[in-house]
């Protein structure tokens, strides 16, 4: 009982803390090395300014208030929030009634409609850019098959190269991505609610009210979110079919970075759209208090 | 008199499988209707049809004197108990229970009412902001009945209501059902795989097998009376021997067994002698005397195994022309248990009209 260790267990006593130890440095450890460090250095980075071509790590807000006063900054960031809106909307409306056609079939059927709905997520996302393009340019599918039909007799331009083209192209190419985790949060809604729901008199109507879409609300919440983030950051997509009309919040963070080397602004512009993300993530939370776990 | 629901001769195929074929169901007002059967038999899709769940292949769903073939779920005039409640989590208990006023456009204020006064009803009165995950069992139990009866149908379905629950919990249920059957004054139709639940509960009993009625009536008469040997097995234990119809004379009919002749007693008409035909005594309705004294009907078995149950006292007994069967006499366990030991020989005797003769297939 009362015997002192011998040397070999205090070694291997001193191993396990020592493993121990190590497990709880990489836990803690790894995130903040890729994650945290990063994020902290382009928000660090913000708070500096561009010289002369040289940064100068003085502390100043002037990033943050050039994005209030000059020039387009926060016309250009209102307007792609309300872009990011319009497609979330769009998108989660459409990928709520696609989820609840899947989720109406037979479970056999399911999967193979759900497949053909994420099949576009195994494509390169410029593929689907380009095939956008074919289909909204000049000469593309839609211009020649109006024409064709004497619709018209010249092509319609605005079709690419303009706002609707962007918004166009972002619903289209972030869809499944709304429609995924819409239709696993239907997906566990136990299929004798929807029956007790008929039984106790309600119509498909008051089911889809009461039952279906309030324990739906989660992956709707998940889905906008990803919409909404994902749309808010692309910077392709608009450059490719927006052209000089498709001047996008990310796409001026993109060249202040790329193009004008001022880091500086650049990271203070990021750190902003961080927010913004973040402020989306926190709304989606908020409409998830009420959840009531079983 | 006309039954609140009739299931006129109904039909139903999976495919090529014939799942019920002429199911011919009558329940009146006011009855505790079971439909007993074990798992396969059926008798979820004759609920199934009846909540209008299912649709029927041939025959007619009248209730009240109406076809319900046109009339969808949410119109039919009845509620379900859902075998594992369906109780929305999403929603407290009173919303739960409210649901069903909710959706006919019933004011708040008469919903709350109404809702406090089933609350009180089922003995759950403090319950109602409640939410389903934090009640025990029986409280769902209690839930998923108000929320069945708030809207005050002329009958409600449940289906295995009581299977999810423990033993101690379930006799208690057993007893608040019946006693709220008879409280609302509303039939229930009451499915179950339990024989001592559909016994201890109807006020008559249909038993279906293989998708057919193999018997129907008051629980003492399916008892008793057994027709066939599935009932007589299903329905609590029976010893069923074997035999071949030789001798009939009125309802008593004379079989051939490989223990000897037996006398029993038909309840129906009586099959062509020659017929391969069952006796069934109940083990409670069995004599034993010593060996040595011989009566017309006895069967001389000798003690395999003596099973103390509490109350009861089981004597299981071999013959020797009988090796696949085993005797099992029941007696109370009144102390006489020492009478007997495990080797001894001793006559079985029972009072003719406690011998059913059944008719395999039947």
């Amino acid at each position: 009982m009362s015997a002192a260790p011998t040397r070999s267990d205090t070694s291997s006593c001193r191993r396990a803390r020592a493993l121990v130890a190590l497990r709880h440095a990489l836990n803690l450890g790894l995130p903040i090395l890729f994650v945290l460090i990063p994020i902290l250095s382009f928000v660090l980075v913000s708070f500096w300014t561009l010289q002369d071509g040289q940064i100068v790590r003085t502390f100043t807000l002037a990033n943050y208030r050039s994005f209030f006063t000059e020039g387009s900054y926060l016309p250009v960031y209102l307007s792609t929030v309300w872009l990011s809106l319009q497609v979330t909307f769009v998108n989660v409306t459409l990928a709520t009634a696609i989820a609840l056609f899947i989720f109406r079939r037979t479970p056999r059927v399911r999967f193979f409609i759900l497949m053909s709905f994420m099949l576009p997520l195994f494509m390169s996302y410029i593929i689907k850019v380009y095939a956008i393009r074919t289909i909204l340019g000049q000469r593309g599918l839609l211009n020649e098959g109006l024409m064709a039909l004497g619709l018209i007799d010249q092509p319609i331009e605005v079709l690419l190269f303009s706002r609707t083209a962007i918004f166009v192209a972002l619903a289209v190419i972030y869809l499944p991505y709304a429609i995924l985790p819409i239709y696993l949060a239907l997906d566990r809604i136990p299929a004798n609610y929807l029956a007790a729901s008929a039984d106790l008199g309600a119509s498909a109507l008051q089911g889809l009210r009461h039952i279906v879409l309030p324990l739906g609300r989660p992956g709707i919440a998940a889905g906008a979110v990803f919409t909404f983030i994902l749309t808010f950051g692309d910077f392709v997509t608009p450059q490719m079919v927006g052209g000089t009309q498709g001047f996008t919040f990310g796409r001026i963070v993109f060249s202040q970075f790329g193009l004008a080397l001022n880091w500086p602004l650049g990271s203070a512009l990021a750190v902003i759209l961080l927010a913004t993300t973040l402020l989306a993530v926190a709304l989606a939370g908020l409409t998830l208090r009420r959840e009531h776990v079983r | 008199m006309q039954p609140l629901l009739h299931l006129e001769n109904i039909s139903k195929r999976y495919g090529s499988v014939r799942v019920l074929d002429g199911i011919d169901i009558a329940v009146a007002d006011n009855e505790f209707l079971t439909i007993l059967g074990p798992s396969g038999s059926g008798k979820t899709t004759i609920l199934r049809i009846i909540g209008g769940f299912e649709s029927i292949d041939g025959g007619r769903l009248m209730f009240d004197g109406r076809d319900l073939a046109a009339v969808p779920i949410n119109r039919r005039p009845f509620n379900t108990v859902f075998q594992d409640y369906a109780l929305f989590h999403h929603m407290s208990v009173a919303e739960n229970i409210g649901y069903g006023l909710k959706v006919r456009g019933r004011p708040k204020a008469e919903i709350a009412t109404r809702v406090a006064d089933v609350l009180e009803t089922v003995g759950l009165g403090a319950f109602g902001a409640r939410y389903p995950a934090q009640l025990s069992g029986g409280q769902r139990q209690r839930v998923a009945l108000a929320r069945a009866i708030i809207c005050e149908p002329r009958m409600i379905l449940l289906d295995e209501p009581l299977s999810a629950l423990d033993v101690d919990l379930r006799a208690q249920m057993q007893r608040f059902l019946k006693s709220l059957q008879r409280r609302l004054g509303i039939a229930f139709v009451f499915i179950t795989h339990d024989q001592e639940e559909a016994i201890a509960l109807s006020d008559r009993i249909v038993v279906v097998n293989h998708g057919r009625i193999e018997q129907e009536g008051a629980p003492e008469q399916l008892y008793r009376r057994p027709r066939t040997p599935f009932i007589a097995a299903f329905l609590g234990e029976n010893n069923l021997l074997s035999g071949v119809l030789a001798a009939v004379d009125g309802q008593l009919g004379q079989v051939d067994t490989a223990a000897g002749r037996l006398v029993a007693t038909a309840d129906g008409p009586l099959p062509a002698l020659g017929q391969a035909v069952q006796v069934a005594v109940r083990p409670e309705h069995i004599t034993l005397s010593p060996a040595s004294a011989a009566t017309r009907d006895a069967l001389t078995a000798e003690v395999a195994d003596i099973r103390f149950l509490g109350a009861n006292i089981l004597i299981e007994l071999t013959h020797p022309a009988l090796p696949d069967t085993v005797l099992k006499v029941r007696r109370l366990a009144d102390g006489s248990a020492a009478d007997f030991r495990t080797g001894q020989k001793l006559n079985l005797s029972w009072a003719v009209h406690d011998a059913a003769l059944l008719v395999p297939g039947g």
